[in-house]
């Protein structure tokens, strides 16, 4: 590969947002460079205000950089062929109210040129995706906040792109709807897309991106792949199934200490749920018939 | 995607835009108004008079272009007026209805006849306000001189109606008894588009025995209108053919017109 | 690119009318009720005058709030609920999604004078039925009625009077001309959108240049015939108007029909022409301002 052409790029990218009445500048984001390759899961971590938005509203071509450059796919944001082969899901989406759920799919379909029955094929398919059933023939006024979420998504992939933009998908979604989005990103990953996707949900983040970049007031303080960031080279855990009595205890850190690992560095614990996987699987247990 | 400062290029090319429309929407715009201008169309201008005459809403009412509206309005206030017995608010009211929608022979025409008839009518009958008899036919004149002054004004705006002539002529023959005057009136009113044909004829019939009795200018009337029809319209039913030449005939006898120079010599 | 632009413009159009906003033509109906029975005091070719400028008026007035309101909530609203982040992240041009919003607005102001002017063509089918029953009343009481052919002429001249008042063909230029105004207006009202930040600074502004450009014929005489008279603000500022305020006066020949006044169709055509040519360069304007609108 002589020239990689990246998902997405960006070049020295500059937001700044003049105020008005201060006199003054609020840079949004400040000489980002940013490589994402084909295949990858993104994730944009970072506090409100730290560029999240920004960066994605750039790489869509909403809003124009002062300086540096954004490229999709080695094109403009501005080119037709580069929007076609992106998916975006905007921050607490809201859709035409009026609208029933096929009516919007149908909608966002024909805007990228799908018609006919190729365009009803594809909104069935979405539907059972993103498990809207119960939302087809209700306008979009009457949804709750997580099928707003959904319906969002199945617009974003209604023309399946190959690159997907979330801007905080599991912003107000219950664990439930979270987890299925986080299924919903695997599945993409799976499939060969790129998913650029924002939170600061950590834990989320954690589950499902090969590799993130860290945003603070405007600036990129820390990219790299999760298993590079999270790996504790001073230490290796061991787990073992069951409970574990005094006895075998003391056999173990006997063992332990003829290799040489004594002192507080050797530390035994029980591996606890984290909360969502109690919730999840509760919840679960409870669906069972 | 190149970086933006400040899209001065697309600023110029606003600019540009602007520059090259708005030479040629004033051209355009003048050009209308000639069009407007040969039509006879001439709106209204809201002149400090006008603004005095009309409230404050209906100036603005003229102002927003509901101008027909404005006049219907006002005219309206002419009945108010005539109920209340207030002649010269009518006569004003009139003028003002007239100024703001000239082309309005409705306007026009019927407020010619609320002067020239209506309020004439009853000034002269109108014994409780003036016992002198003198005072009332001089009053009752007086208003049939400014309905006729509404109508020639309306003919004046509108050259081509054949109405406010035919209204006049009433007026000639009924208020003031002029059958010259009718007879010329109604000639001029058969001549316009739209008239109808039963109006060829008055001028003659105003000239006969029932009006002014002059039976030679009868008699070149109906010989003006008999050489003036085509054969094929002589044959026409509302031309009433037998009409015209029985007329022509009865005076050629009356007025022992020589053979030689009669239309239909026996 | 044409059926990216149709598509947004049955989606305008389609919620402009799921949010009711043809309710506002039962407006029209009571208008044209009021009037018509408002009027019965006067001749019946009074009242038929007067139910015709009402209707031509109604349907303008109604129109240019429909173009105006529907057009300035259009950008705020689409801002406000991120919607159109979701249509211009799609392969949708800012142009074609403007345009589509204009011709959606179009299609509505559309149907709403259709509608309008069919209700209007009731009340004045119902107005003729009346007249022609006066008419009929009055020469039945004349002495000599169904004997004299001359008073036969008479009542049908009348008759016919009455139904050409009705039935002018020139209503159709007049419907034409009103709506082209209606056009434009709301060509301004999306110029001022794309530049302005509030809904009501919109209204308030596309309002305003609208009641200008009534005066704007004024305006430019003034400036032509006498302008080396006037200071030089006076002059800048009669020059700016003539220059840059659409002629909306032009289209008070609207009057001119509704008196029963010839006006042809070569000067109809002009003023479409005028208005559409307008409309596209308002449209042009709008376009290159929204490009580099930040949204």
């Amino acid at each position: 590969m002589d020239s990689p052409v990246f998902a997405a790029e960006t070049l020295g990218l500059t937001k700044r947002y003049p105020l008005a009445w201060k006199r003054r500048v609020v840079v949004a984001l400040n000489k980002l460079d940013l490589q994402v390759r084909p295949g990858e899961v993104f994730g944009l971590l970072g506090p409100n205000g730290s560029g999240k938005s920004t960066t994605i509203k750039l790489l869509l071509g909403l809003i124009r950089p002062n300086e540096g450059e954004a490229r999709i796919f080695g094109l403009g944001p501005d080119d037709l062929e580069a929007r076609r082969r992106i998916g975006f899901l905007p921050e607490n989406p809201y859709f035409y109210g009026f609208l029933t759920g096929d009516e919007t799919l149908q909608f966002f379909g024909k805007l990228c040129g799908l018609r006919g029955a190729k365009l009803t094929a594809r909104i069935n398919e979405l539907i059972d995706l993103v498990s809207l059933q119960n939302g087809r023939e209700r306008p979009l006024r009457s949804y709750s906040k997580g099928m707003l979420q959904r319906i969002g998504l199945a617009q974003a992939m209604i023309h399946d792109p190959d690159l997907l933009f979330l801007d905080e998908p599991t912003a107000g979604v219950d664990p439930q709807g979270s987890a299925q989005i986080r299924d919903l990103i695997l599945r993409l990953k799976k499939m060969g897309k790129t998913v650029i996707f924002s939170s600061h949900l950590l834990e989320q983040v954690q589950e499902v991106a090969d590799r993130v970049a860290i945003f603070s007031l405007g600036r990129k303080v820390l990219e790299g792949s999760l298993d590079d960031l999270l790996t504790e080279k001073e230490a290796t855990l061991v787990s073992v199934p069951g409970e574990l009595t005094d006895a075998r205890r003391d056999e173990l850190e006997r063992l332990l200490a003829q290799s040489g690992f004594t002192g507080a560095n050797v530390q035994f614990s029980r591996p606890r749920l984290s909360l969502e996987q109690l919730y999840l699987r509760t919840v679960e247990a409870e669906r069972q018939p | 995607m190149t970086a933006v400062r400040f899209p001065w290029p697309r600023v110029a090319l606003i600019a540009l835009v602007v520059c090259l429309w708005a030479p040629i929407k004033l051209a355009w715009e003048i050009g209308l108004e000639r069009q407007q201008d040969e039509l006879r169309y001439h709106g209204v201008v809201v002149t400090r008079q006008l603004r005095d005459q009309l409230s404050q809403g209906l100036t603005i009412g003229v102002l927003a272009g509901f101008r027909n509206i404005v006049a219907d309005f006002v005219w309206l206030d002419v009945t108010v007026a005539w109920e209340k017995y207030e002649w010269f608010k009518m006569d004003a009211l009139i003028n003002l209805v007239t100024s703001l929608e000239p082309r309005s022979i409705l306007f026009w025409d019927n407020g010619g006849w609320q002067l020239a008839w209506n309020v004439s009518i009853f000034v002269k009958d109108d014994v409780v306000h003036q016992p002198n008899e003198l005072r009332r036919l001089h009053d009752a004149r007086f208003w049939i001189y400014r309905g006729l002054d509404v109508y020639q004004r309306g003919i004046e705006n509108n050259p081509t109606s054949y109405k406010l002539w035919e209204s006049m002529g009433q007026l000639y023959q009924n208020r003031l008894g002029d059958y010259y005057r009718a007879a010329w009136c109604y000639g001029r009113a058969s001549q316009l588009p739209g008239a109808p044909v039963y109006l060829e004829r008055f001028p003659a019939i105003m000239m006969g025995n029932q009006f002014a009795h002059d039976d030679w200018k009868a008699y070149e009337l109906w010989k003006e209108l008999w050489f003036r029809l085509t054969p094929a319209q002589r044959l026409e039913k509302a031309h009433w053919q037998e009409k015209i030449i029985s007329n022509i005939r009865q005076l050629e006898n009356t007025l022992k017109v020589p053979r030689e120079k009669r239309v239909f010599p026996n | 690119m044409i059926g990216r632009i149709l598509v947004i413009a049955r989606n305008t159009l389609l919620e402009a009318v799921r949010q009711k906003v043809l309710n506002v033509l039962l407006l029209f109906g009571l208008v044209m009720i009021a009037a018509s029975s408002y009027f019965s005091q006067v001749a019946i070719d009074q009242q038929i005058k007067f139910v015709k400028d009402f209707g031509c008026g109604a349907i303008g007035l109604i129109g240019v709030c429909i173009a105006i309101l529907s057009v300035a909530q259009l950008l705020p609203q689409e801002l406000h609920n991120r919607t159109i982040y979701t249509i211009l992240a799609k392969p949708v041009r800012r142009s074609e999604f403007l345009l589509g919003k204009f011709v959606g607005v179009v299609l509505l102001l559309t149907l709403s004078v259709a509608l309008m002017s069919i209700a209007f063509a009731a009340v004045l089918w119902w107005q003729e039925t009346q007249g022609l029953a006066a008419v009929q009343a009055d020469y039945v009481h004349t002495p000599g009625w169904g004997k004299s052919p001359e008073l036969t002429n008479m009542y049908q001249h009348d008759v016919a009077q009455i139904v050409n008042q009705v039935r002018d063909p020139q209503m159709v230029e007049a419907i034409l001309l009103i709506f082209a105004k209606l056009v434009m207006a709301a060509a301004m009202a999306m110029l001022v959108s794309t530049f302005s930040t509030s809904f009501i600074f919109t209204v308030i502004t596309t309002c305003g240049i609208y009641l200008i450009g009534h005066m704007e014929s004024a305006a430019r005489d003034v400036w032509l015939s006498h302008g080396a008279q006037a200071t030089f603000g006076q002059g800048l500022f009669l020059e700016m108007l003539s220059l840059l305020v659409p002629d909306m006066n032009s289209f008070t020949i609207v009057d001119e029909i509704l008196d029963g006044n010839v006006v042809p169709w070569w000067h109809t055509w002009n003023l479409l022409g005028y208005s559409a040519v307008y409309t596209g360069v308002l449209l042009a304007l709008s376009e290159l301002i929204f490009e580099f609108r930040e949204i």
